[in-house]
């Protein structure tokens, strides 16, 4: 889709490759110590960005692969529900007055379930029903999740992001099938779904919470959860617009165009200044890229007068980055958070891919393989596979397909959706062994 | 703790033994700890271990929390610490105001807030705390929410200094977003989808036209002015001759804002007959005003062209 050959920017799969596997194969550096609360997610990114790159399979040997999923398992509790490291783990100190202060994460559970799919496992010693059971308890009376239990109660926010994950474990152990599964009720979806529609913003965005501002990480969760509860939104002209299913978005005209307006030419903290001595917008400085700029008051002589030797605005489209909120600075992540959703409603159409392309590639991508936040930012985890991830929605050539609600390769989902235990909570046959591999093949080579 | 010192040297934690951790052969996003948080973290799961509630136990949380804020029972811990030793609320929040400071993007300090302020039931103190963090960053998620929590757990809804706070915020920076988000919560909020009343509904016209004026491309005002006339039930048409001020057709190389071209192709829709009209506003969004959404205006040309697509 993004031919390189008519396009100067490339991505340098060789730095990349390297990049993630020395955060694969080597400690993360102490300024990770912050987030040694997310190594799950952490451990998900890493994994995930060299599977779309083509590179885990060669990345890990077999013993290694076994290795990881065996830390994995490590670390799921009693309860079902895996804990996000082994950081809260007491050993043989655990018991049932001290587990309070090592519960079952919803980020947590949801990463590493993502994770032993991405390592091939068959998922058999997951404690599927006792994950359901628990995600059952995860849910407020007002639809939301939360992050865990403490003392009986939800504690957490409440916004999307729960929900988009607990949405994802539900679809992982159980597919969309609605209702009792082994004996476990499932979640209330509608409950969830209404949560969703009340987040709504009035600029057509969607919010932590009712009345809180629009963001493109809620956004995404909200799109990518009501994908995988199979409530999206229906298209006005589709022959199921009347079903009975309360579905998501209450205004989806508003909210595509919330998040196209997350285009933005404010790629950098200098881009703010360029019309600073203007003091009023003019057609000649009629686009966004100043959108920061503090204005004095009313347009002065001065400022009237630097208007008229302009010519009306021509600016470089070379480059557009996205934002996460309105009048906010461009930054790698955004780029998913707000790609991704427009992708799953099937309209990534809307949004012109090649400036965005060449933003992350000549901007934000690091010498050193990776994406940065911002241009000159050093790589971290986050923002590098999220990047790629990107570029992997876009259609990079030389990298895997992608579910971009799962931000993982279609490759990796099928292996998944082979396992016997789910096809058989589908309701679906047996699958013929080779599919799989097929699949797999396809994938890397077709990019 | 003061630097330098480790646990297994303090005589005070002698008795405790420290709970290391076990991250096996193939661990995942291992990462390069300290000593000094390798340590700690030992000594914290030991205390949690037993439930030991104590003032050597909150100044540990303390020494974590201060490398990794993110972690998500230690709060926890801590406050229950609290509550269990009965400390004092007030020397809590005291101590939160540089936490806060030092980390800007954690969430969890902005939750352990509102339990604490909750518990001690009064807001006080809380304004000017906020405006303290708003310097360092005006659009701060955490600390929007946060004032909003205030908002709702103390009925400041119809105080008219919640208002004129946020219009100050929007006179420092009219491009805001947050600023602009409060201001519809406060006025909106506690409303519970009731009509708006008149001289409320002119109020908010007033202001976004008014800050329309100060800066005419900026989204902020122009969304937050499309949202009343929407929650009014007012037709589009209202906003026309305002409009027309930063965009007209008639002068279209004299355009002054992307989002009043966008509003006025929105009023020649509704109108039915107006729909070339509407094309050509989108037209010079995509060419020339606004080219870097030119899919996206280009898609709004064609949905016009289809019957009745109800959105």
């Amino acid at each position: 889709m993004c031919s390189a050959a008519n396009d100067e920017s490339t991505l340098n799969y060789a730095r990349h490759i390297s990049y993630w596997r020395r955060n694969l194969k080597t400690f993360l550096p102490s300024i990770y110590q912050g987030n040694d609360s997310n190594r799950m997610t952490f451990g998900f990114f890493i994994l995930t960005a060299l599977d779309v790159l083509g590179d885990l399979h060669s990345a890990l040997p077999p013993e290694e692969r076994q290795g990881h999923i065996e830390w994995v398992y490590t670390c799921q509790l009693p309860e079902g529900c895996f804990r996000a490291s082994p950081g809260t783990d007491f050993g043989s100190h655990r018991n049932a007055d001290n587990a309070k202060w090592d519960p079952g994460h919803m980020p947590a559970t949801f990463f590493a379930l993502l994770l032993l799919v991405l390592l091939k496992d068959d998922l058999g010693r997951v404690k599927r029903r006792e994950i359901l059971i628990w995600l059952n308890k995860m849910q407020r009376p007002d639809g939301s999740f939360g992050e865990k239990l403490f003392e009986g109660s939800v504690e957490g926010g409440n916004d999307t992001r729960f929900g988009y994950m607990a949405a994802g474990i539900r679809w992982l152990l159980r597919g969309t099938v609605e209702g009792p599964v082994d004996g476990v009720p499932d979640i209330d979806v509608d409950k969830f779904v209404k949560c969703v529609r009340i987040s709504e913003t009035y600029d057509g965005g969607i919010s932590e919470e009712p009345f809180q501002e629009a963001h493109a990480g809620f956004a995404c969760c909200a799109i990518s959860a009501l994908q995988l509860l199979d409530r999206l939104p229906l298209q006005p002209t589709s022959a199921l617009a009347q079903d009975d299913k309360i579905r998501g978005i209450p205004n989806l005209p508003l909210l595509l165009k919330w998040l196209v307006s997350r285009q933005t030419l404010t790629l950098e903290e200098e881009d703010n200044t360029d019309t600073l001595g203007d003091e009023i917008d003019s057609s000649a400085t009629c686009h966004d890229s100043h959108s920061f700029i503090k204005l004095g008051s009313y347009p002065s002589v001065g400022g009237r007068q630097s208007f008229d030797t302009q010519p009306t605005s021509h600016f470089e489209l070379s480059w557009v980055g996205l934002n996460g909120r309105c009048n906010k600075i461009a930054d790698t992540c955004y780029a998913y958070w707000a790609c991704a959703p427009l992708h799953i409603l099937g309209r990534l159409d809307l949004v012109d891919k090649k400036p965005v392309r060449r933003w992350l590639l000549d901007k934000t991508q690091h010498i050193v393989g990776g994406f940065g936040k911002m241009p000159g930012d050093p790589p971290d985890v986050y923002h590098s596979c999220l990047g790629l991830m990107v570029l992997a929605i876009f259609g990079e050539t030389g990298l895997k397909d992608v579910d971009a609600g799962l931000c993982m390769s279609n490759s990796a989902k099928s292996h998944l959706e082979s396992l016997p235990w789910r096809r058989e909570i589908l309701g679906l046959g047996p699958v013929q062994s080779d599919v799989a591999q097929v699949f797999d093949h396809l994938a890397v080579s077709g990019g | 703790m003061a630097p330098g010192i480790f646990y297994h040297d303090d005589p005070a934690w002698s008795d405790v033994e420290p709970i290391p951790q076990e991250d096996g052969e193939h661990p995942l996003a291992a990462i390069a700890y300290t000593d000094e948080y390798s340590e700690a973290m030992s000594y914290l799961r030991a205390v949690m271990a037993q439930n030991e509630y104590s003032e050597r136990g909150l100044e540990l949380t303390e020494h974590i929390i201060n490398m990794n804020p993110a972690h998500y029972t230690v709060w926890l811990y801590r406050s229950k610490t609290l509550e269990e030793i009965g400390a004092d609320l007030h020397a809590e929040i005291k101590w939160l105001n540089p936490t806060a400071l030092k980390h800007l993007k954690n969430y969890q300090i902005w939750h352990h807030r509102q339990i604490i302020v909750n518990k001690l039931d009064s807001s006080e103190g809380e304004a000017d705390f906020i405006a303290t963090m708003l310097e360092q960053d005006n659009k701060n998620y955490h600390v929007w929410s946060y004032r909003q929590w205030l908002v709702k757990r103390f009925g400041l809804f119809s105080k008219p200094e919640e208002l004129q706070w946020v219009e100050g915020m929007i006179e420092e920076d009219v491009r805001n977003n947050s600023a602009w988000n409060h201001r519809w919560f406060i006025v909106m909020g506690g409303r519970d989808g009731k009509e708006l009343p008149e001289a409320i509904l002119k109020r908010e016209l007033d202001y976004a036209k008014y800050a329309i004026r100060k800066a005419p491309q900026n989204q902020s005002p122009w969304n937050y002015l499309r949202g009343i006339v929407r929650y009014a039930k007012l037709p589009l048409s209202v906003l026309k001759a305002f409009t027309l001020e930063f965009a007209d057709l008639a002068r279209p190389d004299e355009v002054f804002s992307s989002h009043a071209l966008d509003t006025l192709a929105d009023i020649y829709a509704e109108e039915n007959s107006q729909k070339e009209e509407a094309k050509k506003a989108l037209d010079l969004l995509a060419t020339k005003y606004d080219p870097i959404r030119a899919n996206y205006w280009n898609y709004r040309k064609k949905l016009l062209d289809q019957p009745e697509a109800v959105s």
